[in-house]
């Protein structure tokens, strides 16, 4: 009963932080000036029209007239039947843009989620097994220069040094290439490479500073003097309580990383992605664009915290789902 | 026999020692007080009477100085004027500059002043400190960018276009001199080397590398110190506040952090650049306003700890007010782990500005972010322009993860035995 309950309540609250988080948004946007208005009054003018005349026309047809709850409730309408409006400056709708350039975004984010989420803890393991040597210091030399290095500046020396000068890979990103494409996989690999450096810091620091304490414990002992053997020692016995407390920063930086540096990566590499064709909707002032983006990224959000204490209370039986 | 007995307890007149608390301010409070309030009602004048002063430009600052008089004579009476020269700042300070001095000057009296105050606990701390060799290297660069930042303005002039300059090398570098728009240097065999007026190159528009660098320094300083003073005090209060309250409050206060923590900060300050503009105000109020979730939630949970602790409930049987043990006990109790997450927090917001700056979204400031920027056209033939600010910001977050980490060690003496018997293990 309680693992169920916990599900529903994190659900239901999950469906209340995006509901105030597109209220805000909504709200942001209804007080700011509309540019497409501006645009009409600056037409009419031109025309030698009645600017206030065509502004009024323009509310009008854009449904600005009404009053702001109706139009609030008209909005969440459409937020909740997936009905996001047209994006002018890409001429289709806004869902179909933005699963569009998800297509993209899944390309080289999935693969950079799976190995951040193996790697991370697997070197972080292995420097806490070898704490204090200089294998340690080594991945905490690297750990730390990898969390340092911005991801932005590093995705331009990358391309610089083997795009440019080296010619390993193509400068330009293209669409039209299979997804499971040698072709694809080169140019990919420096973007993702990116990607993983940044955010396999983190967590392998985290996996190395939590698995020390499970290294010397008693039940290790006891299986080292079984004769369990090394790997599955720390692959069984250090691994799952360590992902315990790792889930809790793990999504979190994820999270962080795609909302920030993916939006820089995909504008260095060209790939137009999710965050590429938010910038670009924002530069083109396309508005339902911008709106439909800001939703979607909010959901992976909201999405990706509830998983997070979801993992966190399957991964350790030893929560009870009543007590939250 | 009755000579000289010493002072018992219950003679000890607690009423007057109560009285002489609430008037007694430290030393550190006093400093604070005397140099803050003056500074808060000397930008209240200038908010409320000398206005239109943020549209003018630097040039037309010093042009407009005779008319911005009441500004600096008021500042001159309250005897600021001095701290204003000294932090590099011009006559003419923007509400950013205020905020910045404030913070300065906090900084200094309740960490510089009270590491002074305490000689003993301060080399304590020093003595574990130094054993992280990097982390002693990483303040030092710390230290030398933060001068740099506070005065270097004032002695270097802002880099100023000048197309003729573009495409300088920098010195001992070279580059094919159809690249460089009028060769300052030497020209052998087609190659223009690089000059001494340069020391870092130009861009393309013959601005100042290392002008920009130490311009850039001062403004990833203001964002440094003030958006951590806010983050700190937002997220300190917030979070003992939820601590302490308990129940309900607890609940509502801690929702709302998650909703805070749940907004996607980068597209929340795209949108509102999108709708109002950009400048170094608003981004400082975004990122302060985004960025406390974490702080409040962190301090909540090592407020609740330390609130579980003997000593806490001793000082509530001695009947201290609820006020008084959470200023006086569990804050403090928190600070340590509160100071190494600022460490770790501070970086973020340099990365975070620089970013937006790439994205040439940031404000128009010259900040290392938008030198990056700048030379993403021309990496190919003048890499300078990418790699000199690039590896600056590089080394400093760098140094705030290597001092964030010392001070986590020097702060923490359980961490420190357990590298001492993993040392005597080896």
């Amino acid at each position: 009963m309680g693992l169920s309950r916990y599900v529903l309540g994190r659900v239901a609250w999950a469906g209340i932080v995006s509901l105030v988080i597109v209220t805000a948004t909504f709200l942001l946007l209804s007080f700011a000036p509309n540019p497409n208005i501006q645009e009409a009054a600056t037409q009419a003018a031109l025309e030698g029209n009645d600017p206030a005349e065509a502004v009024e026309r323009e509310r009008e047809l854009r449904g600005l007239d009404e009053p702001l709850y109706v139009r609030y409730v008209d909005f969440l309408n459409g937020v909740y039947t997936f009905d996001w409006g047209w994006s002018n400056s890409r001429a289709q709708p806004v869902t179909e843009a933005l699963l569009e350039s998800l297509y993209y975004t899944a390309q080289y984010s999935v693969p950079w989620t799976i190995l951040t989420v193996l790697l991370g803890p697997l070197v972080g393991i292995y420097s806490a097994a070898n704490m204090y040597n200089w294998r340690d210091h080594a991945a905490t030399g690297f750990s730390f220069a990898g969390y340092a290095m911005p991801n932005f500046f590093f995705a331009i020396v990358i391309s610089l040094v083997f795009a440019v000068w080296l010619d390993l890979i193509p400068v330009t990103y293209k669409t039209g290439v299979d997804v499971f494409s040698l072709q694809n996989l080169r140019q990919l690999a420096a973007p993702i490479f990116v990607l993983v450096t940044g955010s396999i810091a983190g967590t392998m620091r985290v996996a190395r500073n939590e698995s020390a304490e499970y290294i010397n414990s008693d039940f290790m002992k006891t299986a080292k003097a079984k004769g369990v053997s090394p790997l599955r020692a720390y692959l069984y016995h250090v691994t799952r309580p360590t992902m315990v407390p790792l889930s809790t920063t793990l999504v979190g930086q994820l999270l962080a990383l795609f909302l920030g540096a993916s939006l820089l990566i995909e504008v260095i590499f060209g790939i137009p992605g999710i965050g590429k064709t938010t910038f670009d909707a924002i530069i083109a002032q396309d508005t339902n664009l911008v709106l439909g983006a800001t939703l979607v990224f909010t959901f992976i959000a909201v999405v990706g915290n509830l998983l997070e204490d979801l993992v966190f209370t399957i991964l350790d039986p030893r929560i009870s789902f009543d007590d939250r | 026999m009755a000579t000289q007995k010493p002072d018992r307890f219950d003679d000890v007149n607690w009423g007057e020692l109560a009285d002489n608390r609430r008037i007694n301010l430290t030393i550190n409070t006093k400093l604070a007080l005397v140099t803050i309030v003056p500074i808060v009602l000397a930008a209240l004048f200038d908010w409320q009477f000398v206005d239109g002063r943020e549209t003018l430009t630097e040039e037309l600052g010093s042009l407009a100085g005779e008319e911005l008089g009441p500004v600096s004579t008021l500042l001159e009476t309250v005897g600021v004027l001095g701290f204003f020269k000294g932090f590099g700042l011009s006559f003419d300070p923007t509400p950013v500059d205020y905020l910045f001095v404030i913070t300065l000057l906090l900084f200094v009296f309740y960490i510089i002043l009270v590491l002074w105050q305490n000689p003993r606990m301060t080399k304590y701390y020093w003595k574990e400190f130094r054993r992280n060799r990097p982390a002693v290297v990483s303040l030092v660069w710390l230290g030398i960018l933060a001068v740099v930042g506070l005065i270097g303005p004032f002695f270097y002039p802002k880099p100023e276009q000048n197309v003729l300059h573009g495409h300088q090398p920098p010195a001992f570098w070279e580059i094919d001199n159809a690249n460089a728009a009028t060769c300052l240097g030497e020209v052998q065999g087609g190659m223009c080397q690089g000059t001494w007026e340069y020391p870092l190159g130009t861009t393309r528009a013959g601005r100042d590398v290392l002008g920009f660098i130490i311009h850039g320094a001062t403004i990833s300083l203001q964002i440094a110190f003030i958006v951590t003073f806010l983050v700190v005090v937002l997220g300190v209060s917030f979070g003992t506040i939820s601590a302490y309250a308990g129940g309900w409050v607890d609940e509502l206060m801690m929702r709302f952090t998650d909703i805070v923590l749940s907004f996607p900060t980068l597209i929340l300050f795209l949108l509102v650049t999108y709708i109002y503009g950009s400048s170094l105000g608003l981004f400082i109020i975004i990122f302060a306003a985004f960025g406390w979730g974490g702080t409040a939630r962190y301090v909540r949970s090592k407020a609740l700890s330390v609130s579980e602790e003997e000593f806490i409930k001793a000082t509530r049987i001695s009947g201290a007010s609820v006020r008084r043990t959470v200023a006086r006990h569990v804050m403090p109790n928190t600070a340590s782990s509160i100071i190494t997450q600022i460490t770790l927090l501070t970086p973020g917001f340099l990365i975070f500005e620089a970013q937006l700056a790439f994205l040439q979204l940031g404000a128009d400031v010259p900040s290392w972010g938008q030198l990056i920027a700048t030379g993403e056209t021309d990496i190919e033939f003048a890499p300078w322009i990418v790699l000199a600010p690039g590896i600056v910001l590089f080394l400093t977050i760098l140094a705030f993860n290597f001092v964030g980490d010392a001070i986590l060690d020097a702060l923490n003496p359980e961490a420190e035995a357990e590298a001492d018997r993993a040392e005597a293990d080896a």
